[in-house]
């Protein structure tokens, strides 16, 4: 086998599975101004809830997806509305800091309710792959890869060509002139970030079956989603298929060419770097 | 008036804190209280729990059989345990408490080698031995401490009679791979393998450290495949080994043995993987076999019943290793006829007993010495398989394909 | 000034600083670890505060400290004046050569790059042998508590101080005019980018002192204690709960909140880390301008006040 070959599909896969992590925290970030620093600790209650539909009603993690993807999307809505609302016209940083506060709460809530002990979702093909010309394809990371590119797009084109879609951005751009336009903000609003929510949620199933779960993973996943989301531009959903496929590529080849406890640097690095030479991201519009 | 409530305010917190500083607790007339500061919330919580659990378990059965015996007078042993929320500087302030404001006799360890390195450092500023069970690194010991012991065997012994086995096995694996996380437990272990595997005549073919917690073992994986890897030896902890072998299932790699420091002996960790823990090997200082015999819970088999009617779920080496604790401090008080911290240390390193751990005897360092043997999951459960020197049973060898499973 | 408040602070300034002699052991520990925070929020609130721009990332400055002094002591056995020198010389390369890009961007930007730059540095120290690398370095016991709460001390009284002295100096006002209306503070001539990289070097010189002085007290640090994320929020939080953008402020917010979360440390220990979360919403939803502006305002708005704060910034 090709090594090389089969270290850059790994990464290549990797970064599908990052693409649909951080959909959810684009799609709210980009278009509500909303930065979520609890988004990982979102994916690690989806993972639960997919847990809980494998473990107890035998649902298969992807048919479960939407099941998944509903509860978040109440539970969203409802944190919108009731705690996020209130602050939606408060400096940034408010946002930032009650989001990191949520963050904390649901972890330790999670220890309370789920205890420390970590849990996979094992159905009976996780493990299985393909072979195509000697590079080996884990086939649930395949499938992952596939419907994080079919999720961006259904949200480029929900954005960009439905109705609701549009209220959203109109809401997002200029708040009074919507609501002249009849739009109920406060709802769209929730809406929105109920659709973020729902995608960490679908993310964390996903990452449940091919990672393990504990109430503890949310910190690393939020930063994972944050580089993902300014490296590939918030301008536009396919961002994150951009931002997830160039961190995926760069973790799995530091790791080859100069170690394992480097892959955390080059990611962050190139995050900082990114940041500092071009914070719009790779898709964004530099304007 | 606002200047003086904006004034008064950092009074009124201090007030609020000095108010915490209510008389130092001291222990009830027979007492002697043990004080711990354990991992039972955050990310190893999970293996923190077993230290709670093993040091209730042991000072209620100790109790139960009649106390402890102190020049004559009988004494009930109490416990005091905080929850440090795996963070380290927690962990170092409270057992400053637990010494200067609790005011316990003596102390007992937190799980895991970086938090018995930091810990320690209290017991040796104060003077109050610690008798822990969750820190094997070499470091622990090497700093001309008097005041800490530890029961778990040394780190870079870990893999020792893996080794011994490795060289008895056909056919014998030549190319292996050592994987280790970068913190002092772990690294401790594959400093320590490194000249086992050479003495052996076995070539490391892949020696990469990677990081704590580290979730992506892809790009590792597909070394080990496009090198023909025969063994991999993984100094890791839970959550990354556990990681580690679903990945090697996605990726197709099976090398022929693959043995890990942790997570074999654990029930929780055989049960996540289900089916595809199968054909793993670990290592464990501690079975739960009735030929360790001890004072209080009878012998080993007894006392893992015993933790199970209780606890509802599977002691492990660090079960054993936290009661042991708790039994070499009692049985140091005793032979010292007191409770000064001296006094008792002194008997502590002269500790020489059978307990269900195993034989409790310290090295001048303060380090338990014992072997470890090689364990493997067969038909679900932890099989011993090899002792050091001979097999005890056959070892599924070498491990199939995972598409031949 | 109000002439009943200098000797107000003058009574509180020794209480403090003759704790050692009637506080108990844990009380001196708290202390110190209080007055850590508290100089942490303080050196916060320079760049955050009064610069307005948030820094999610002090703990590189405060890592930076840590292992200036446990490289000088440890690896090259030099005194501890020596490592809490270097750790400074650290801090103030580092907000240089990082400050002046990194300064250039707005907002949330900044605060994530601040808190991206704080993660790259703790992967990079947990691969450099001389820091020793993921393990960490033990420093040499040093059993005296009261000296490193008097040290404490009077670096919290320097950050103090540094922040009065900003509040009636030209460099105070330029930080305040950026805060309030950075293009504007360029017409009228202000040096913005030099200002601003100034402000992140003096919170990083403040940041970097407290973790010299946390590492050699606690005698042990590795990448993830020493370059704690936690500890970003903890001093935001402590500093916005006080009032951000004030002298008392962050003091305040630190002693306040550290009081309240080690009593629950010892006391109903699962519910300790819940309460810090708690009390960010709660915080941020009713009083987001900290408590020296309720303490301002509420005597004439009384409980409307946080009513008022909703009615502000709710959709």
């Amino acid at each position: 086998m090709d090594l090389l070959l089969q270290v850059l599909v790994n990464g290549i896969l990797q970064g599908g599975l990052y693409a649909i992590m951080a959909l959810g925290l684009a799609l709210v970030w980009g278009v509500l101004n909303i930065v979520n620093l609890a988004h990982g600790a979102f994916i690690m209650l989806g993972a639960y809830i997919s847990w809980y539909s494998f473990s107890w009603l035998g649902l298969d993690p992807f048919i479960g997806l939407p099941l998944t993807a509903v509860l978040m999307f109440g539970v969203g809505y409802a944190i919108q509305r009731g705690i996020l609302n209130l602050v939606a016209r408060a400096p940034m940083f408010n946002t930032l800091l009650i989001t990191f506060g949520l963050e904390v709460v649901l972890t330790y809530l999670a220890q309370l309710v789920f205890s420390a002990d970590f849990r996979t979702i094992n159905p009976s093909y996780s493990g299985r792959n393909i072979d195509v010309l000697g590079v080996t394809i884990p086939v649930v990371r395949l499938a992952a890869s596939g419907l994080a590119i079919l999720l961006t797009l259904v949200m480029w084109r929900f954005l960009l060509h439905t109705r609701l879609g549009r209220a959203i951005r109109a809401t997002a751009q200029n708040l009074p002139a919507a609501r002249l336009h009849g739009v109920e903000p406060r709802h769209l609003y929730a809406v929105t970030f109920g659709l973020g929510l729902a995608l960490a949620g679908a993310a964390g199933g996903l990452y449940g079956t091919v990672s393990q779960i504990n109430p503890y993973i949310g910190a690393t996943l939020t930063a994972k989603s944050f580089a993902i989301s300014i490296i590939g531009g918030l301008d536009t959903p396919l961002g994150v298929i951009a931002g997830g496929l160039v961190l995926g590529l760069i973790e799995a080849l530091t790791t080859l060419y100069v170690g394992p406890t480097f892959a955390d640097v080059a990611s962050f690095g190139v995050l900082v770097l990114v940041l500092i030479v071009r914070p719009s991201g790779l898709l964004g519009r530099t304007a | 008036m606002h200047t003086l409530l904006r004034d008064g305010l950092p009074c009124a917190a201090l007030a609020l804190a000095l108010s915490l500083s209510s008389p130092a607790s001291h222990a009830a007339g027979n007492e002697i209280v043990l004080g711990a500061s354990v991992q039972l919330t955050g990310p190893v919580a999970n293996t923190g729990r077993y230290y709670k659990d093993a040091y209730q378990l042991a000072v209620d059965q100790i109790n139960r059989k009649g106390g402890v015996q102190v020049g004559g007078k009988k004494y009930t042993l109490a416990l005091k345990i905080y929850d440090n929320q795996s963070d380290v500087n927690l962990s170092v302030r409270q057992y400053t408490q637990l010494v200067s404001k609790d005011k316990v006799n003596f102390l007992l360890g937190p799980f895991a080698s970086n938090f018995a390195l930091a810990d320690s450092a209290v017991s040796e500023k104060y003077q109050i031995p610690m008798v822990q069970g969750g820190g094997a690194s070499d470091q622990i010991f090497s700093r001309g401490f008097k005041y800490v012991f530890g029961t778990l065997a040394p780190a870079s012994n870990y893999f020792g009679s893996t080794i011994a086995m490795l060289k008895q096995l056909k056919p014998a694996p030549a190319q292996i791979a050592l994987l280790y996380a970068d913190d002092a437990f772990d690294v401790s272990v594959a400093k320590g393998t490194r000249p086992l595997l050479e003495k052996a005549g076995l070539k490391a073919v892949i020696d990469e450290r990677y990081s704590s917690n580290a979730s992506d073992f892809n790009t590792l994986l597909s070394q080990i495949k496009a090198k023909q890897t025969d063994a991999v030896l993984v100094a890791g902890h839970e959550t990354e080994i556990l990681n580690f072998i679903r990945q090697a299932k996605s990726l197709d790699v099976s090398p022929k043995l693959y043995s890990f420091t942790v997570g074999v002996p654990s029930e929780d960790f055989r049960k996540a993987l289900g089916a595809d823990a199968e054909y793993a090997f670990g290592m464990t200082a501690w079975l739960p076999s009735e030929n360790l015999k001890d004072d209080w819970f009878g012998d080993a088999a007894q006392f893992a019943k015993a933790w199970g009617a209780q606890y509802r779920y599977e002691p492990d080496y660090h079960a054993a290793s936290g009661v042991s604790d708790v039994e070499a401090i009692v049985k140091a008080i005793e032979k010292a006829g007191s409770l000064d911290p001296k006094a008792v240390r002194d008997a502590l390193a002269a500790s020489d007993f059978q307990s269900l751990y195993g034989h409790i005897a310290f090295a001048d360092n303060g380090q338990i010495n014992l072997d470890q043997v090689v364990i493997q999951v067969q038909n679900g459960k932890p099989a011993a398989v090899f002792d050091g020197s001979k097999f005890l049973r056959d070892a599924k060898y070498p491990m199939p394909d995972w598409s031949k499973r | 000034m109000r002439p009943l408040r200098i000797p107000l602070i003058l009574i509180v300034l020794i209480a403090l600083a003759l704790l050692p002699l009637y506080g108990s052991d844990t009380i001196v520990q708290f202390g110190i670890s209080t007055l850590l925070l508290a100089v942490l929020a303080q050196g916060w609130n320079i760049i955050g505060g009064y610069a307005g721009y948030p820094s999610f990332g002090n703990s590189a400055f405060y890592g930076l400290g840590a292992y200036g002094v446990g490289i000088a002591m440890v690896q090259w056995q030099l005194p501890f004046a020596v490592g809490l020198a270097l750790g400074v010389i650290l801090a103030v390369v580092f907000a240089i050569c990082l400050g002046i890009p990194v300064l250039r961007l707005k907002g949330h930007y900044f605060a994530i790059a601040t808190l991206a730059l704080a993660q790259v540095m703790a992967a990079i120290v947990s691969n450099v042998e001389l820091a020793g690398q993921n393990i960490g370095l033990v420093l040499p016991p040093l059993n005296d508590d009261a000296l490193f709460y008097e040290l404490s001390l009077v670096l919290l009284v320097a950050a103090t101080l540094t922040v009065w002295w900003l509040t009636r100096s030209r460099f105070g006002f330029g930080l305040i005019a950026i805060r309030e209306n950075e293009e504007g503070a360029v017409v009228m001539g202000v040096d913005t980018t030099r200002y601003k990289v100034l402000a992140f070097a003096l919170a990083g010189v403040f940041s970097a002192l407290a973790g010299g002085i946390h590492a050699y007290w606690i005698t042990f640090l590795d990448p993830e204690s020493a370059f704690d994320i936690t500890l970003n929020v903890k001093m935001i939080i402590m500093a916005v709960f006080g009032g951000p953008g004030t002298i008392l402020g962050p003091i305040v917010g630190s002693f306040i909140l550290s009081a309240i979360s080690e009593f629950l440390s010892s006391e109903v220990t699962s519910i300790a880390g819940l309460f810090f979360g708690v009390v960010i919403v709660v915080a941020v939803v009713l009083m987001p301008r900290g408590l020296a502006d309720v303490a301002r305002r509420f005597h004439r708005t009384g409980w409307r006040y946080f009513i008022e704060n909703i009615r502000m910034h709710r959709l």
